[in-house]
């Protein structure tokens, strides 16, 4: 792939993907507008990309007009994260039907959760936890795919949640009453179909005869008070294809058809973009400002933080250390390493999970005192995630850690 | 086959299940009245009893299933959850077979009844099949309140994205701050009178009911299982067990099982004026029970003092010391309402607290004592 080099490139282009090989950037002209407009206006051209991501993060964040035109940009700018993200892990899992242009859209196009995951109060890198976030996004992609391609359809049925169930319905283009109608059925389904052993469960068969009839009869009951147009009486006959065409949508919801990559662009149909132009340049002004402003303690904070951790880690004890750096710069799965340590894996887990509390407490209490924020579950929810791919990044690259060296991953 | 760590967050806790244990909650839950209460509390009891000992070791040594593991499989006939107390800190389990876990649903019951609310609310996903768990999350009592009920099966809806993946979150969270607020405020129970509970225990105890939870009105249902005694009368109806709590039995005829295991002993008492006295007399078959109250050792005893008449004593000890003021044993009648003579405070430090009942034949009784005690459970004796 050929890293981007400027600014303007970094904010405002799309990786286009050829038989899942990288082909070249595509410009997206409005945000290179935007963006070369933004750069105008600093008249400085020392500012780090990581200071845009902040920027548009809080823009993201505050201005409901940019909405839009903030998350186009930090699109732009994760592209390579999640395009190494998407090879890394396509390429360890090669056993299943899951390309790499399909982990990459599969990953992008929830962006979302990483606008809303990331903290920018933390001091941590935008780009390193957008990374995180896309490498366990797509790992649980692939986690969910391997399981359900094993799965028969009244297995998968039992394990799929109602939440999940209905959006790949609403995803299967069927009307909402249909969709209550199915859901009701699938319900009745899971209270009187289960397994009949305590493992196999993904091998689950038909119901026989006698148990379509009881599901259609406590259908046929709870039609009354749980549909709002309780419909006419179902066949057995009928609830089995409603139920069958419920796995057949939850299937498709996890291999959706290929559609161009970075499809999921909201805004780009509105015209929003020439209309707020000019606003944000306004708007930019005073926001530059405060993030500037915000960008120097913070680069001073993101170095303490990073001498906080190292001292934190070098207080642990050696074993768990040793774990660590087992786990985090060998790339071992929990079972190699108890394997290699002979211990049962639920010690290894216990132990790495000791070790990331004591750094986690260190990290919550250095925020408590230096950031003057209360270090509830909600806060520690960014900070876990933040840490984690702040031990990433140290123990693969113990070099980068000083504040504003640009954290590319390397191309391999 | 065990899971593939590199599939999962490492962020998240993974644990194997050990295959004894799977068998084991396999064969448990076959005595559960229908196909989804023995699945339910098949996953249950797996995610139970691979997650508590991880809790214990990672964490906390104190963390026990609370109201206590005898009660726990009462519950998994009629609602999805498994209870921990880690000290005075509660939480909750509520395992999920989903593949996903876009969403996690905490029945209301575990949300919305006073002594079943927990501090956090953690998903667990239970893979029988390769044999692990995973605890995907945790959630408070107060962010589940900002929600709304669905009603169409009662729960409380929550996407994980709203969940926090890494439990070290949690502990960490508790050791800054152990005074945060974790629960919001619910309605306390209005009570259920017998006649009404009588009724309601007698049509849901049939599993052809398949959910009693949903089959009856929310508040009824609250009401009704917001009783420990009532609680585990519907779930043993259900399962085909008997009447269990028989103190009249228990002397002629030896402890029920679950009893025995919930802490009841029987025991033999010479009467102790008749030991100063000097005279032979016959020994007194007393019950009693271990208590744990602001961590001294108590001890419960039940005994008949004129069986005919069916008057009984309730007595109430400190092993080897006095009962400090401030304690009060109470008795209740079976839907909880207090009568005349039914409670003894300390006022003072005491040797012991006893209360003197007299019965009609068949009626049913419920202790407590303040404060209460560890592993507390309503229990109805008949008498």
């Amino acid at each position: 792939m050929r890293p981007r080099q400027d600014l303007i490139e970094i904010f405002s282009t799309f990786l286009q993907l050829e038989a899942d090989r990288f082909d070249r950037w595509a410009i997206e002209p409005k945000l290179r507008r935007s963006m070369q407009q933004c750069l105008a206006q600093t008249a400085q051209t020392n500012v780090s990309e990581n200071f845009w991501a902040l920027y548009w993060h809080k823009i993201w964040q505050t201005q409901d007009n940019l909405l839009n035109l903030a998350k186009e940009h930090l699109l732009a700018y994760v592209q390579e994260s999640c395009y190494w993200a998407a090879q890394k892990t396509a390429a360890g899992f090669a056993s299943n039907q899951s390309s790499l242009a399909d982990c990459f859209q599969m990953a992008i196009a929830q962006i979302d959760k990483v606008l809303k995951g990331f903290d920018s109060q933390q001091g941590f890198n935008f780009k390193n936890y957008a990374s995180a976030t896309f490498n366990s996004l797509i790992r649980e992609l692939l986690r969910q795919r391997q399981e359900i391609d094993i799965c028969t359809d009244w297995a998968l049925l039992r394990k799929i949640s109602q939440k999940r169930l209905t959006e790949s319905l609403v995803s299967a283009g069927l009307a909402s009453e249909t969709i209550a109608s199915y859901i009701l059925a699938w319900s009745c389904f899971k209270t009187l179909y289960v397994p009949m052993q305590a493992s196999g469960t993904r091998q689950l068969s038909k119901p026989d005869r006698q148990t379509w009839e009881a599901i259609a009869h406590l259908y046929n009951s709870e039609r009354y008070t749980q549909l709002s147009s309780s419909g006419t009486a179902v066949q057995p006959e009928s609830l089995d294809k409603w139920l069958l065409a419920c796995a057949k949508a939850a299937r498709a919801y996890l291999y959706p058809s290929q559609v161009s990559i970075n499809a999921p662009r909201p805004g780009q149909e509105t015209g929003e973009f020439l209309d707020n132009l000019p606003e944000t340049v306004q708007t930019s002004l005073l926001a530059d400002m405060i993030a500037e402003e915000e960008a120097s303690t913070r680069q001073t904070q993101r170095s303490q933080l990073t001498a906080v951790l190292i001292n934190a880690l070098k207080q642990l004890d050696e074993q768990s250390q040793t774990l660590l750096a087992l786990y985090y710069q060998d790339g071992l799965t929990q079972q190699q390493m108890a394997e290699r340590l002979a211990v049962k894996q639920y010690t290894v887990s216990r132990r790495l999970t000791k070790a990331r509390e004591a750094l986690l407490l260190t990290l919550a209490k250095w925020s408590e005192e230096t950031l003057h924020r209360t270090a509830t579950a909600d806060l520690l929810k960014h900070t876990s995630t933040a840490l984690e791919e702040w031990l990433k990044t140290h123990y693969s690259h113990p070099d980068l850690q000083s504040p504003d060296i640009p954290q590319m991953e390397p191309p391999s | 086959m065990t899971f593939n760590s590199a599939l999962f967050d490492p962020i998240q806790v993974c644990l194997d299940i050990e295959p004894a244990l799977q068998t084991q909650a396999w064969q448990q839950s076959q005595s559960f009245a229908t196909p989804s209460s023995q699945w339910n509390a098949y996953l249950n009891q797996l995610c139970l009893d691979t997650v508590l000992p991880w809790l214990q070791d990672a964490y906390e040594r104190q963390a026990t299933p609370a109201p206590s593991a005898t009660a726990l499989p009462g519950f998994w006939e009629l609602v999805n959850g498994s209870a921990i107390a880690v000290n005075r800190t509660r939480l909750v389990l509520i395992p999920t077979e989903a593949i996903d876990v876009d969403e996690i649903r905490v029945p209301q019951e575990w949300v919305d009844i006073p002594d079943w609310i927990a501090d956090y609310y953690l998903a667990v996903q239970v893979n029988p099949d390769d044999r692990w768990v995973r605890i995907n999350g945790f959630t408070t009592h107060w962010q589940l309140k900002q929600r709304p009920v669905d009603w169409s099966d009662r729960t409380y809806p929550i996407n994980e994205s709203d969940l926090t993946a890494d439990l070290n979150a949690l502990w960490v969270a508790r050791q800054l701050h152990p005074e945060a607020t974790t629960r919001a405020r619910v309605p306390a129970v209005s009570p259920l009178p017998l006649a009404q509970a009588q009724t309601l225990l007698q049509r849901l105890g049939d599993p052809s009911v398949l959910v009693p939870r949903l089959a009856i009105p929310v508040e009824q249902w609250r009401s009704l299982i917001a009783h420990g005694g009532w609680r585990q009368r519907l779930s043993d109806q259900r399962r085909g067990l008997p009447e269990q709590q028989s103190p009249l039995q228990w002397l002629q005829a030896g402890i029920s099982n679950l009893s025995q295991q919930s802490g009841w002993t029987r025991l033999e008492f010479q009467p102790g004026l008749a030991v100063a006295r000097g005279e032979a007399t016959e020994t007194t078959p007393v019950l009693a029970k271990e208590l744990t109250i602001a961590n001294h050792s108590y001890e419960l005893r039940i005994s008949a003092v004129d069986r005919t008449s069916n008057i009984w004593r309730f007595e109430l000890q400190q092993s080897g010391g006095t009962i400090p003021a401030g304690i009060i044993l109470r008795l209740l009648t079976e839907d909880l309402q207090p009568f005349a003579g039914n409670e003894d405070t300390a006022n003072a430090p005491v040797e012991q607290l006893y209360i003197e009942v007299s019965l009609a034949p068949g009626e049913g009784l419920v202790w407590e004592i303040e404060p209460t005690p560890d592993h507390y459970d309503q229990e109805i004796l008949r008498f």
